[in-house]
């Protein structure tokens, strides 16, 4: 009798404990759903019917009505909610002229597209350019290694970052306090698909490059399309944006002609992905904001119309500042567009990027796709944004030498600089160094007065450090054997030694 | 709720402004669904010129609305906006707005013409008008006929405009502001997206109206809303009624 509301206890213990996972997993489960479903006794006879979403596709985990595709990113997925609906138009805004992380999110928009047997149309001046330098997976068959030295098919753990896996090592090796070890791991973004996932998202590897073949086949098979905005017409006063959206509408209308749609052979519906990676650039001819409007609008319009195309764009970088465009120039680009962000780098702002030493832009999300719903997916099922338990997240992004990477910006722990390392890191030493110099720097204008002894300034100094020399001897036996326990101290005496090598370190503390 | 009840009246025109982190579609989407519910005579026109209908309709069903359906009672008439403005846009001779104009003032008279019945027309985006190349003067122009015709034929007009630079009205915002009898502001919160508070509303009134007959609702006291899947919830400031 004492026994049984004990286990009934237990156990409702435990239904709360896995409850909690539940919602915490949210995500995860509504990925593994497709597969899951197809096992349940409950299915709809008339799902059975339906054909399968056109490859490197599936359906939005929000309305059932959407279908999604990668962008080739995990974590930009995750910000859009789960990928970007199709006939939806994705904008990538990256304001510095110094950089080119737009165009990198292009390439991986269009390795993914190519990876996954997609269409893909490019609307660029030299089109083959920009797909040639797209990124491919490593170890697949035939890649072309950006890297003589490095060929080898890496394990899917090597992928990561070198610096990566130092830092995670680091993070397993720390003693946790006893109360805070069952807890997950802190995480700052999504995890990558296995390489064996499946083909809606490739894992890419920034070190090689996409093979000849791959593209020579795309274009045999017809599924590589190129729109120039600089080629001439019959017309010459048509404007670039005219020319390339009629272009892109006969595209859309010869693929969609093609793919004989509503019969049981839409298995083999392709999906065409068309990319701009530098909309706005002195190829296109001078456009007016009045040009990028209508042309952004009749995009969007054209997409809609053709329910198995999306768009991705990015922006020449004049074209993103509200100079270009007048007040509220980036709204009104959210506004005619289904998504939009803003990669705003830090190369042009040298205080930001030592703020921020372990980021290489902020990202700013302007507009979400929301094709069929009120409120867009991603609200719910984006695990960065993380809208579902407070407010919006700060998003920052990384470029290392594998991969870009879309992650929450956090505050260290100390609400201070840089990391949130146990050991310091190269950056850390590289600071270090800095400020030896500003010491030494320090050092310079009071020792040279000295021997002039005109100022009054000089005679101060003197007398601090007649003053100090006394206590200085006593100080240092005592440091020895307490400074040796980091590598990071050790270097630090080792640099004042070097620098000042006759009189005692005023700001010795 | 929210007291939307009595907008917009008939021969009324209803301003929504809304900013790009808290759009007025809730607003478009619960007009017309209220509307077509409403009772049997009514009848709605949506010009849309950014929203395609695809998505009307996906948000309609889940609000139990068969726009389809309706569409085939001749209760809802759809006009594509695009489709009559860009020939004028290519062509330097023309109006662009006439057009569209023409086409609005043909389907009114066409309802009219099938039976009694009140009227609400939906024009869900002016801002994009003047963006894409269209005067002001145009747009203005396009609008005061509107105003004008819908105030005629005694069927209720809600217009929708986007504010870019919040705190500096654009030229469009301020003539739209002369002709409308009420203008709601739907704007996001100042500290951001918030899981559990989408934005906030205020109720203002248009220079067109001699006196206000609902309860006006200041920015300071705006009222807060969520969006949910099938539509919204409002609920005051301060009450967490929307959150907990």
């Amino acid at each position: 009798m004492i026994e049984q509301p004990y286990s009934i206890s237990r156990s409702y213990i435990r239904t709360v404990e896995s409850s909690q996972q539940s919602t915490t997993l949210a995500h995860f489960h509504y990925e593994v759903s497709p597969a899951t479903s197809a096992m349940s006794a409950f299915k709809r006879r008339t799902t059975s019917k339906q054909p399968p979403p056109p490859i490197g596709t599936r359906p939005s985990p929000g309305s059932p009505a959407t279908t999604i595709t990668s962008t080739g990113i995990p974590s930009l997925d995750d910000i859009l909610g789960g990928g970007l609906p199709l006939s939806c138009s994705l904008l990538v805004l990256a304001p510095d002229a110094h950089s080119a992380y737009g165009e990198l999110v292009l390439k991986y928009f269009a390795s993914q597209g190519l990876a996954c047997g997609q269409r893909i149309c490019v609307v660029d001046a030299r089109p083959d350019a920009f797909l040639s330098e797209c990124m491919w997976m490593p170890g697949s068959s035939g890649a072309a290694s950006a890297q003589s030295n490095s060929p080898t098919p890496a394990p899917p753990t090597a992928a990561e970052d070198e610096e990566d896996e130092k830092a995670s090592e680091h993070d397993t090796k720390i003693k946790i306090a006893w109360r805070y070890e069952q807890m997950k791991q802190f995480q700052t973004t999504v995890q990558s698909p296995d390489q064996s996932a499946d083909d809606y998202c490739r894992r890419f590897d920034l070190t090689s490059r996409v093979p000849e073949s791959t593209i020579n086949s795309a274009l045999s098979e017809g599924r590589y399309l190129d729109v120039r905005p600089d080629e001439s017409s019959f017309s010459e006063d048509e404007s670039s944006c005219r020319r390339v959206l009629r272009r892109v509408a006969e595209i859309l209308a010869k693929a969609e002609s093609d793919s004989p749609s509503a019969s049981a052979l839409a298995t083999h519906a392709i999906v065409t992905r068309i990319c701009i990676p530098a909309l706005g650039s002195y190829e296109w001819g001078d456009l007016s904001p009045q040009d990028v409007c209508y042309f952004l609008h009749s995009l969007r319009a054209l997409l809609r119309r053709h329910p198995r195309a999306c768009a991705a764009m990015s922006v020449s970088p004049h074209l993103c500042q509200e100079t270009y465009g007048g007040p509220g120039w980036v709204q009104k680009l959210g506004w005619l567009t289904d998504a939009s962000i803003t990669l705003a780098a830090f190369t042009a702002n040298p205080s930001l990027s030592a703020m921020f030493s372990s980021h290489h832009g902020l990202v700013h999300i302007h507009s979400l796709p929301a094709p069929h719903t009120l409120l867009p997916p991603s609200d719910k099922f984006s695990t960065l944004r993380g809208l579902t338990s407070s407010g919006e997240n700060n998003l920052a992004f990384k470029c290392m030498r594998k991969r870009l990477i879309f992650e929450t910006l956090h505050l260290d722990v100390e609400g201070g600089v840089s990391e949130r390392r146990t050991t310091p890191s190269s950056s850390a030493f590289a600071m270090e160094a800095g400020t030896g110099h500003d010491h030494d720097h320090l050092h310079q204008p009071s020792t040279i007065p000295l021997p002039g002894g005109a100022s009054v300034a000089a005679v101060q100094v003197q007398l601090e450090q007649v003053h100090m020399a006394p206590s200085v001897p006593e100080s240092q036996p005592d440091l020895p054997p307490a400074k040796p326990e980091s590598a990071f101290k050790k270097a630090k005496v080792k640099k004042k030694v070097a620098f000042t090598s006759e009189r005692p370190d005023l700001y010795d503390f | 709720m929210f007291p939307l009840v009595s907008l917009p009246l008939p021969g009324e025109v209803l301003l929504i402004t809304d900013e790009l982190l808290a759009s007025a579609d809730f607003l478009l989407h619960h007009f017309l669904a209220r509307h077509l519910k409403e009772s049997k005579d009514s009848a709605s026109m949506i010009v849309f010129l950014s929203e395609d209908i695809g998505r009307w309709k996906a948000i309609a069903g889940k609000s139990n609305v068969n726009l389809s359906g309706h569409m085939d009672n001749q209760r809802l008439s759809l006009i594509d906006a695009m489709s009559l403005i860009s020939p004028a846009l290519e062509s330097s001779t023309m109006v662009p707005l006439r057009d569209l104009y023409d086409g609005i003032r043909d389907a009114l008279q066409n309802h009219a013409n099938h039976r009694e019945q009140s009227m609400l027309v939906i024009l869900d985006d002016l801002a994009t008008l003047e963006w894409i190349g269209i005067a002001v003067e145009e747009v203005a122009q396009f609008s005061r006929a509107l105003c004008a015709l819908c105030r005629q034929r005694n069927a209720a007009l809600v217009l929708r405009h986007h504010i870019v630079s919040p705190g500096e009205p654009d030229e469009v915002f301020k003539r739209l502001l002369q002709l409308c009898d009420y203008h709601l502001d739907v704007f996001p919160l100042s500290s951001g997206r918030s899981g559990s508070v989408s934005g906030q509303v205020a109720l203002h009134c248009g220079h067109a109206s001699a006196e206000a007959t609902n309860r006006l609702i200041s920015r300071n006291a705006a009222v807060q809303y969520r969006l949910t899947d099938t539509g919204s919830t409002f609920f005051d400031r301060g009450t967490g009624n929307g959150v907990l």
